[in-house]
């Protein structure tokens, strides 16, 4: 079997992972606690010093260790449906029975903030948490974009419930807005978003120095440490690696032969294995539709923050319509140059998997990229068929060569 | 010189041989459960046939979901590819292969070097697949041949509308209580067959000509429904069931 590279840096980013949650787990008493969905103004509440936990990271996290189905199982005891997002029904397994579950389960929230940019499942698994925990509850509306550009009465609208959003958190803490701090973890912030975005494009090089799987790993900080100065350092690290890499000409596939493109969350609980036989025929995916979701943003201006936020989250990739989509997962094919598409039909996330036939079809109609579909889930391994996608990878990859 | 292509997939072991020009033998067995066993024994068939014995075959390609099995094979391919090379070689104008196995069936798109540039499968559901005639074919009392042929003499067809084999069958069984002809109910059958693999094949831009392979294609009812479905002519060959045996052989004669 051939040997790939390691990157360094992925066990760092691990490292601060593992920091996050210990942290949470013993400040847990002494501050007030969050959870949050994934395309929340998390610098809100960061400013406040609100701690944050993200029940859809923990999720992955119950994917990655193959804890997922077990607590899938629970949750679907309790009546939940086997269709319901697996991020939800693993974390709503793990608040039922956490003994047992990855970190015995999460700190209980004091607060929760629910943003409906990403999803209509996390309004009703929000609402099950807060009536589990008996915690006020926060849902931030961010209505849905028909237009690459934000209408302005969207951009009002989000912003005026960013306003009330921080009025209620000092409410409901007894916490101060500090617009100085807000500014500060504002750029933190900024600086994070546009690491990330300079490090996945790194993946433009020939060879590329990342693989999806590597991002899918590098993400977390993205998603649950913005804001903060270990997210900032820990990807500096990660990109003076990979461009360590780039300069001494080291690829993440070594005789990198084919450059593909990922759409989709990945799959927690292959993570590297799925990638395998790629990456034995030389096929590396230099690009992703899902860890791009966190770089496309511009940053937030600090001279008038909320308005500029408001913006961000109206611009969620799956908060968009069909044709934007089709638009950004085109614009990626271009610029990373890549010889073919492979989506995951992800069953738990139809946001992000109802548009993938006419995204596949809108794509072929600007370039001839060969595609694979394959239908899977992110946590739940009883959705993956093992022969059939096996067959699947093997003719598609005889179909690039 | 002679090559070999042995494809082993669910249900039959097919094999083919070809010299440095033509397809001089072929064979097709029921593939039972020792796939190994199978696929030495359709080999042996072939060559019988043309008085050649395993070491006159100079290479052989193995192919089929069961490829990892055939012994002594000089490579694997997988279906698609050996699909898409065989469909070419019989009819160089082929744009779009539709495949419809005893357990699977796919679409695939062709280009005018015989390359696959776009594929789509089903090997979730039953109800596209051979599996789903026989299955109805075994509740109607009838054999296959004759299943067929009933199929293309019905004045009319009654709606199977279930997507699953099982519920299907109970569908039937109530289409006989409700006294519906037995030809109407067996014209049904096919059409939802039909109806299953155009929907998939949808998904790739099908573009003519259209041929049919694998053991289905015998059936001409499915072909004759298809046909309507598509709104296109599909042409059948009688080498259909091996077509994948006989795309694996022309990689064999590539080396
Ligand atoms: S449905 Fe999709 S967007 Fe919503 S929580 Fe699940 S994975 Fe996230």
């Amino acid at each position: 079997m051939p040997k790939y590279p390691r990157l360094q840096s992925l066990k760092a980013i691990n490292r601060v992972m593992e920091r996050y949650y210990v942290k949470r787990k013993l400040m847990a008493r002494l501050k007030p606690m969050a959870y949050v969905t994934s395309g929340a103004p998390v610098e809100i509440l960061e400013t406040m010093g609100v701690l944050t936990l993200y029940p859809e990271n923990y999720g992955a996290l119950c994917g990655a260790r193959r804890d997922a189905v077990r607590l899938c199982e629970v949750a679907e005891e309790d009546g939940y449906s086997q269709d319901l997002c697996s991020y939800a029904r693993s974390h709503i397994g793990a608040v039922k029975q956490p003994d047992g579950a990855p970190l015995n389960g999460l700190p209980k929230p004091d607060l929760l903030l629910c943003c409906n940019n990403i999803c209509g499942t996390v309004l009703k698994w929000y609402e099950v948490l807060a009536d589990h925990y008996s915690v006020p509850l926060f849902v931030l509306d961010v209505p849905f974009q028909r237009e690459p550009q934000s209408e302005p009465h969207a951009v009002q609208y989000v912003t005026d419930q960013l306003e009330a959003l921080i009025a209620w958190t000092e409410e409901v803490t007894g916490r101060r807005w500090k617009p100085k701090k807000f500014r500060e973890v504002l750029a933190l912030s900024n600086e994070t978003v546009s690491l990330w975005g300079e490090i996945r494009d790194l993946g433009m090089h020939k060879p590329s120095p990342v693989n999806a799987p590597d991002l899918f790993v590098a993400m977390a900080p993205i998603v649950a440490l913005r804001g903060t100065r270990q997210a900032v350092q820990v990807y500096k690290g990660f990109k003076a690696e990979l461009k360590a890499r780039v300069a001494d000409g080291v690829a993440a596939v070594p005789g990198e032969r084919y450059r593909l493109l990922w759409d989709n969350i990945a799959i927690w609980y292959r993570l590297y294995r799925f990638f395998r036989p790629f990456m034995d025929a030389g096929a590396c995916f230099v690009t992703d539709s899902y860890t791009n979701a966190w770089s496309a943003a511009e940053p937030v201006d600090l001279d008038d923050p909320l308005t500029s936020m408001a913006r961000t989250l109206l611009a969620v990739y799956i908060n968009l319509d069909l044709e934007t989509r089709a638009g950004i997962v085109a614009d990626l094919a271009q610029r990373f140059a890549v010889d073919g598409m492979v989506m995951h039909a992800n069953w738990s996330c139809k946001p992000f998997s109802l548009t993938q036939s006419d995204i596949q079809a809108a794509v072929r109609e600007q370039m001839t990229l060969p595609t694979l579909m394959l239908e899977a889930d992110m946590c739940d391994s009883r959705r993956y068929n093992n022969g059939a996608i096996r067959e699947r990878i093997a003719a598609f990859l005889e179909m690039l060569g | 010189m002679h090559y070999a292509g042995v494809d082993v997939g669910a249900i039959t072991a097919k094999a083919a041989l070809l010299d440095d020009n033509e397809l001089v033998a072929s064979a097709v067995i029921a593939a039972g459960y020792n796939r190994v066993e199978a696929a030495r024994e359709v080999l042996a068939q072939a060559l019988q046939q043309v008085g050649l014995a395993r070491e006159d075959i100079a290479r052989l390609v193995a192919t089929g979901y069961g490829r990892v099995q055939v012994p002594n094979a000089d490579r694997t391919v997988t279906e698609i590819t050996c699909h898409g090379r065989g469909s070419h070689w019989l009819c160089p104008d082929v744009r779009t292969v539709i495949d419809i196995g005893g357990q699977d069936s796919k679409g695939i798109a062709v280009n005018g070097v015989g390359k696959v540039v776009d594929f789509v499968m089903n090997d979730k559901c039953a109800a596209g697949t051979g599996r789903f005639l026989e299955v109805m074919a075994h509740a109607l009392e009838e054999d296959l041949a004759r299943f067929a042929e009933l199929s293309l003499s019905a004045q009319r067809r009654v709606a199977i509308s279930s997507t699953c084999t099982v519920f299907a069958e109970s569908e039937v069984v109530t289409h006989i209580a409700a006294g519906a002809p037995k030809a109407a109910i067996i014209a049904g059958i096919h059409e939802a067959i039909a109806a299953r693999v155009a929907s998939m094949v949808s998904h790739i831009p099908v573009r003519e000509v259209v041929m049919l392979t694998g053991g289905v294609a015998r059936n001409g009812g499915v072909a004759r429904m298809l046909e309507e479905r598509l709104e296109r002519t599909i042409l059948v060959l009688p080498e259909a069931q091996i077509t994948g045996a006989i795309g694996a052989a022309l990689f064999a004669r590539d080396g």
